[in-house]
């Protein structure tokens, strides 16, 4: 599939071999896995064989296990389980104990060879102590070295004999075994619990530790209170040590809920990003070691052991080391100043490798090859570097596609099949590339697709190629990206019309796919502070319904129910690797190891998705593979769970029917509380039905208040009075009642609109020319927006609240409509206290406290939104008619009026200055009230309905005045 | 009684994000990682397919309509940094504005109250907070918070538009001076509340209670009472209901909701505030409701997968 360019060469899989570590042997013959119940040593050359056991009696886990890094002491290795460490000799294919060493009283963290003494082996433990064993005399450790706190890793120097370093929590300890009581050095090299610890292999001072902080630091321990620098990376990292080739460093981070695992090669001279990512396990890296390399071979092989039971060999070549030494030549001017040291030493190999007993011929290719990167990389650090680099980082796990890349002759091929058409594509990189020029693109055989679409495509990646090398930018994956959308987008048109099993009324065209700006790839180990996606949900939508979806039934999350779902997206790293063939479910280890099971449908679809995360049922019900040109809608297992639409209004406290059947009447108030009350029995609210039997008690003429202040006390001071009425919204409030509670504070309305009610502030007394008297308050703007025929749109407009209903002036409630001059607190002078007793009177005689008239004012703002939304806008407009502050202001055109009595200039209905009505029908002569129309040209016209009737038999105004309404105004 | 009116085959090629319906509940907007969002005509049980709009290059975390009163919009952000608004003129759907003003996912996007015009809030996996305002003629305002949130924001929501210190009187007649307020939720583990000040937003309040990312936050609507609430839920499986009864809204006080088992990823208010719905990891729906003392109860659970409903209780509060 995608042309990698270090892929690993071997995978084997040891399913029941349920091994917690690795070691691999210092001439890279063979592995020792560490189950339970065996020990398996896997022959590297032919590591598909079966490997050979060593049983074990033992109820304990191996924690460690290492070869004897000394070729003289090649056959043997050390393990440890539990408090004891036993010592293995492997020969001619068959191993057995020969030696326990026994003095720790807990758990045995780690145990490390010496580099420089065969016989040497250094063991650290819970148990606070650091034991230095020679294995010639196992009764008891030469050295103790007491640390007081427990230690979870112990390294020898590689460079220093007596130096061993451990680390406790976030502490590392320097040790020098001839003075074992107390470290030589104390580094505080994180907040939180070290997991790895590696020294350098050519440099005595300088070691690297790994921690749940998130972070690699690197050390020079004689300068324990900074470190050198700092990897930082969004999980924590459970290992990192160096590569026996110079500057590499590989990680393995600790996968966050164990699934995410991240194999990665850094350069240490630019932690910006690594070098390679190594993709295929499926789960957790449990270790990882180097095989030293093979005489005359320039490749590097890294042995990982995985959770998911198998065993890889990754091949790692002098191009990919050579990414280790950076390729820029700042960086390496820098890198070179910065290892000193290291190049001296690389300088004088067989100094530096006479006292590494340790593969020398290993490390002699690495340090020719070194310099040699080196070289390579000042002379040429153009073109194939960078042309190579991008080979190596670029994402091609594409569908259909394959890339060959050759860097030497700077060149690829991408060949595609779609559908029934295949597309094979030569790019040629020229010299210069990626700096301003472009590859150049051609189609070779046995390409299918028409020559129309063959230009079509060539220009699009010309286009896209420039755009790139302009900002001297990699074009690779883009144009492949491009190429491959208009392919797809192709092919989904020739197919359209079988789609799916709607047909689009107006097909919306598919839009060309871009490449993605994304420069990581989807759910990758850069996603980790995006979070884990929804794949259920429910929302409340429109008055009464619940929307909900949820993963489909046949998708199951892949994990124990126990644990909880990932955080973050980068969870779905674990699923990167497309190339493979995802491994059997290995459904009866499942339990017991806390496997993470891929799904296994995951092969017909090489792109990661959240789906991937769940694995889907009914793997009997196998589809065929259908062969190329499949339609991918229709897919065979469903992806997409249903949407479910519940009614739920039954719930809620408002009830849609109410809205339709409750009346606002203010002219006979006993008979709408009777209506109403009804109408509430009807859907069940009794509560509701009781209170409007107590409005219409409250409501009663008898309980009328006098104007008088001095005849009696006001009905509202009475208990059952205000009081009542406050306790009857307080409850509503608690059951968010806002329907009862508009309509109680419309019917008991707090503030009843004087006739002046804007000088009531004391603000703008002018303010009152400007707004129509009360009882038309909200002129009918829409007047102004129906004019001659011409606009008739906007029905969602908010604004079209029209209404006729107006109150008779005649009529005026007791409970609320008051005199003019009745009250005007913005006026804090009254020149008679009767005047404020009055006043005082006036405020007690209210059943709704005036004080919160606002309060009031938004239960009917709030229950006029639920009307709109239940389209019930007439319902809305008699609600908000009650409400003491006007509705937004109207924000399209307003028009004035010359009032047709006094000529002057007024607004609404109403001349502000003779008190009269502003407008006249021209057809009937009598002055408009409700809503008109008129023509913007002539500004004639008269009540709408007589203007609809004359319009639609003339075109001209009819006044006479020869204006074409019609045609004028039409805007 | 609760009753399903419809259940809607998406078709979606992968698993769904989001599901929302529009203002007056007649059409059904979907995203799913599939990188489509689809518009359903639902109107009587019925399923329509109006619109299947493709323009995201990854998947597509969520939805937002518009208020109607500016026209039918839709907006969409996606794992591909981008958020798209969608309109519909003449029938037909097409892209009104497309916003890449940040640097990862956007995680979640949620329009503003209409009495503020068309305005728009983004939360992104950059940490930072975009607002998009419609200023006329196919211009978009914007302002952006930047990291508003460290790590990534997660969830946006827009206040109900009420006036502060709603008793306050006011001069009247002119325009209720509104304040532009929202909160929203991120990967800090904190719940943030933002208000708009002489044209600048400015975080007000800093909520903490949750001890993982803050997965979703919803600001429940008004009926008119002073008191806001805020709903908000992590992935530490809390989700905790924020009241604040001070009309200078300094004073939160947080309670538990409850505590689930897996992390909580969605809250959302029914339109009266009294009703809560809680979905997350564990594929289930609950509800919960505010009885008259103040506490929360569970009055339902919708299981899933059976695509049943086990019953709903109907707590109906009609008895007196």
């Amino acid at each position: 599939m995608a042309a990698r360019w270090s892929s690993e060469n071997v995978v084997v899989e040891f399913r029941d071999a349920q091994a917690t570590t690795m070691s691999v042997d210092c001439l890279g013959y063979q592995a020792v896995l560490s189950g339970r119940r065996f020990l398996y040593i896997v022959n590297l050359e032919a590591p598909s064989e079966p490997p050979r056991k060593i049983s074990r009696q033992s109820k304990w886990d191996v924690g460690t296990v290492q070869w004897n890094p000394h070729k003289s002491e090649s056959h043997v290795f050390a393990a440890s389980s539990n408090q004891r460490v036993d010592l293995y000799s492997w020969r001619d294919g068959c191993g057995e104990v020969h030696t326990s060493l026994q003095g720790h009283t807990r758990v045995i963290s780690d145990l490390d060879w010496s580099w420089f003494e065969p016989e040497f082996l250094v063991t650290s433990s819970v148990d606070t102590y650091i034991y230095i064993w020679d294995t010639r005399d196992t009764r008891k450790p030469t050295v103790a070295l007491s640390a007081v706190a427990g230690a979870s890793q112990v390294k020898w120097n590689r460079k220093n004999q007596n130096l061993l370093a451990s680390s406790h929590d976030g502490d590392v300890r320097i040790w020098d075994k001839r003075k074992p009581n107390t470290a030589a050095e104390y580094v505080a090299a994180h907040l939180s619990k070290i997991h790895g610890l590696d020294w350098h292999p050519d440099n005595e001072f300088i070691l690297a530790t790994s921690s749940q902080d998130n972070s690699v630091r690197f050390w020079d321990y004689r300068q324990p209170r900074k470190y050198l620098n700092i990897l930082s990376c969004q999980v924590p990292v459970w290992k990192a040590r160096y590569t026996p080739f110079s500057n590499g460093l590989v990680t393995v981070m600790v996968p966050q809920l164990r699934r995410e695992n991240s194999l990665l090669l850094w350069s240490t001279l630019d932690l910006n990003s690594p070098v390679h990512a190594f993709v295929g396990h499926d789960d957790v890296v449990l270790e990882f070691q180097w095989r030293p390399q093979k005489e005359g071979s320039k490749d590097y092989q890294l042995v990982t052991w995985s959770r998911d039971q198998t065993l890889r060999i990754w091949k790692v070549d002098p191009q990919l080391q050579k990414l280790c030494v950076s390729d820029m030549v700042e960086d390496l001017m820098e890198g070179i100043s910065l290892n000193e040291e290291l190049e001296k030493s690389s300088q004088e190999p067989e100094i530096q490798h006479s006292v590494g007993p340790t593969a020398g011929n290993l490390q002699d290719q690495s340090i020719s090859l070194n310099s040699g990167g080196r070289q390579d990389s000042v002379v040429g650090s153009g073109l194939p570097q960078t042309l190579q680099q991008e080979f190596s980082l670029v994402n091609l796990q594409i569908r259909n596609v394959n890339v060959e890349m050759d860097a030497v002759n700077c060149s690829c091929v991408v060949s595609a099949h779609f559908g029934s058409h295949q597309v094979h594509l030569v790019v040629k990189f020229p010299a210069q590339y990626p700096n301003n020029a472009a590859p150049t693109f051609q189609f070779v055989s046995p390409t299918t697709i028409p020559s129309d679409m063959r230009i079509k495509i060539q220009k699009i990646l010309t286009d896209t190629s420039l755009q790139k090398v302009k900002r001297n930018q990699n074009c690779l994956e883009p144009c492949v990206r491009q190429l491959v959308s208009c392919l797809e987008s192709d092919m989904t048109q020739d197919d359209g019309p079988a789609t799916g099993p709607f047909v689009l009324s107006n097909p919306v065209t598919p839009a060309l796919p871009a490449f993605p700006r994304v420069t990581n790839t989807y759910g990758s180990y850069q996603d980790a502070n995006i979070p884990f996606p929804r794949t259920s949900g429910a929302r409340f939508c429109g008055t009464g319904c619940l929307v909900y979806f949820t993963r489909p039934i046949t998708m199951h999350r892949s994990v124990p129910p126990t644990e909880p779902t990932p955080r973050s997206l980068s969870a779905l790293s674990a699923y990167h690797s497309g190339v493979l063939t995802p491994m059997k479910m290995r459904s009866e280890s499942q339990s017991t190891l806390r496997l993470y099971s891929g799904s296994p449908t995951r092969s017909d679809k090489d792109t990661v998705s959240i789906s991937s995360f769940y694995y889907k049922e009914r793997k009997s019900r196998r589809f065929k593979t259908k062969r190329e040109g499949t339609d991918y809608s229709n897919r065979p297992i469903k992806l997409a769970g249903k949407v479910i639409i519940q009614e739920i209004s039954c719930l809620l406290p408002v009830h849609k029917a109410l809205g339709e059947s409750y009346i606002l009447n203010m002219n006979d108030i006993q008979e709408m509380c009777q209506k109403n009350a009804a109408a509430a029995l009807l859907v069940g609210r009794r509560d509701v039905a009781k209170v409007w039997a107590l409005a219409s008690a409250a409501t009663s003429q008898d309980l009328s208040p006098d104007p008088d202040p001095d005849t009696e006390t006001p009905w509202a001071r009475h208990p059952f009075g205000r009081h009542l009425l406050e306790t009857l919204l307080d409850h509503y409030s608690h059951m968010s009642d806002v329907q009862t509670l508009a309509m109680l504070c419309s019917v008991f309305r707090a503030q009843p609109p004087p006739q002046d009610s804007y000088s009531l502030y004391g603000h703008h007394p002018s303010r009152s020319s400007m707004f129509p008297p009360p009882h038309s308050r909200y002129p009918s703007y829409t007047s102004s927006s129906v004019t001659s025929g011409s606009c008739s749109s906007t029905s969602d407009s908010i604004n079209t609240t029209t209404w006729n209903t107006g109150r008779d002036p005649e009529h005026p409630n007791p409970w609320g409509e008051s005199s003019p001059d009745d009250y005007r607190y913005g006026n804090p002078c009254y020149t008679d206290p009767r005047e404020r007793e009055r006043e005082q009177h006036d405020m007690n005689k209210r059943l709704l406290d005036p004080a919160n008239t606002l309060q009031f004012d938004d239960f009917k703002k709030c229950y006029g939104e639920i009307l709109y939304r239940w389209r019930l806008r007439e319902k809305r407009a008699d609600v908000l008619k009650f409400a003491s502050c006007p509705p937004e202001p109207h924000k399209g055109i307003e028009f004035g009026v010359y009032c047709c009595n006094c000529r002057s200039q007024a607004r609404g209905t109403v001349c502000a200055v003779c008190k009269h009505l502003t407008f006249q029908c021209a057809i009937c002569h009598v002055a408009v009230r409700g809503s008109s129309n008129f023509c913007l040209s002539c500004g004639h016209g008269g009540h709408t309905s007589h203007m609809m009737d004359w319009f639609r038999r003339q075109d001209e105004c009819p006044t006479g005045c020869g204006c074409h309404c019609l045609l004028q105004s039409t805007f | 009684m609760v009753s399903v009116i419809n259940t809607v085959d998406t078709s979606h090629e992968d698993m769904i994000h989001d599901a929302q319906m529009d203002y007056y509940g007649t059409r059904l907007a979907t995203c799913s990682s599939d990188r489509t969002v689809k518009i359903f005509d639902v109107r009587n049980g019925g399923q329509i397919l109006v619109a299947d709009l493709r323009g995201h290059e990854g998947p597509v975390w969520q939805v937002a309509w518009a208020h109607p009163m500016f026209g039918n919009i839709l907006a969409s952000c996606s794992y591909d940094r981008k958020v798209i608004i969608w309109k519909e003129e003449n029938g037909a759907w097409n892209k009104m504005y497309e916003y890449t003003g940040h640097e990862s996912s956007v995680n979640s996007v949620c329009w503003g109250p209409y009495e503020f015009g068309l305005i728009m809030a983004c939360g992104s996996s950059d940490g930072a907070i975009s607002l998009l305002t419609f200023t006329g003629d196919q211009q978009w305002d914007i302002k952006k918070i930047s990291n508003a949130h460290t790590i990534g924001c997660n969830a946006v929501s827009w206040a109900p538009a009420v006036v502060p210190g709603s008793l306050i009187d006011q001069p009247s007649g002119q325009k209720p001076n509104y304040v532009k307020r929202f909160v929203s939720g991120g990967c800090d583990n904190l719940v943030k509340l933002w208000k708009e000040e002489d044209g600048q937003w400015k975080e007000d309040q800093k909520l903490e209670a949750h001890s993982d990312w803050v997965r979703d936050v919803g600001w429940a609507p008004s009926i008119g009472l002073p008191t806001s609430t805020i709903a908000s839920c992590s992935q530490d499986g809390r989700v905790f209901i924020w009241t604040c009864d001070d009309p200078a809204g300094n004073t939160w006080n947080a309670k538990l909701l409850n505590k689930f088992n897996d992390v909580v990823w969605h809250v959302s208010w029914s339109i009266t505030g009294n009703i809560l719905a809680v979905s997350g990891g564990d594929n289930k729906v609950t509800l919960w409701k505010e009885s008259m003392d103040g506490q929360w109860a569970c009055i339902s659970d919708v299981s899933k997968g059976q695509g049943a409903v086990s019953t709903i209780t109907d707590t109906q509060q009609n008895e007196q």
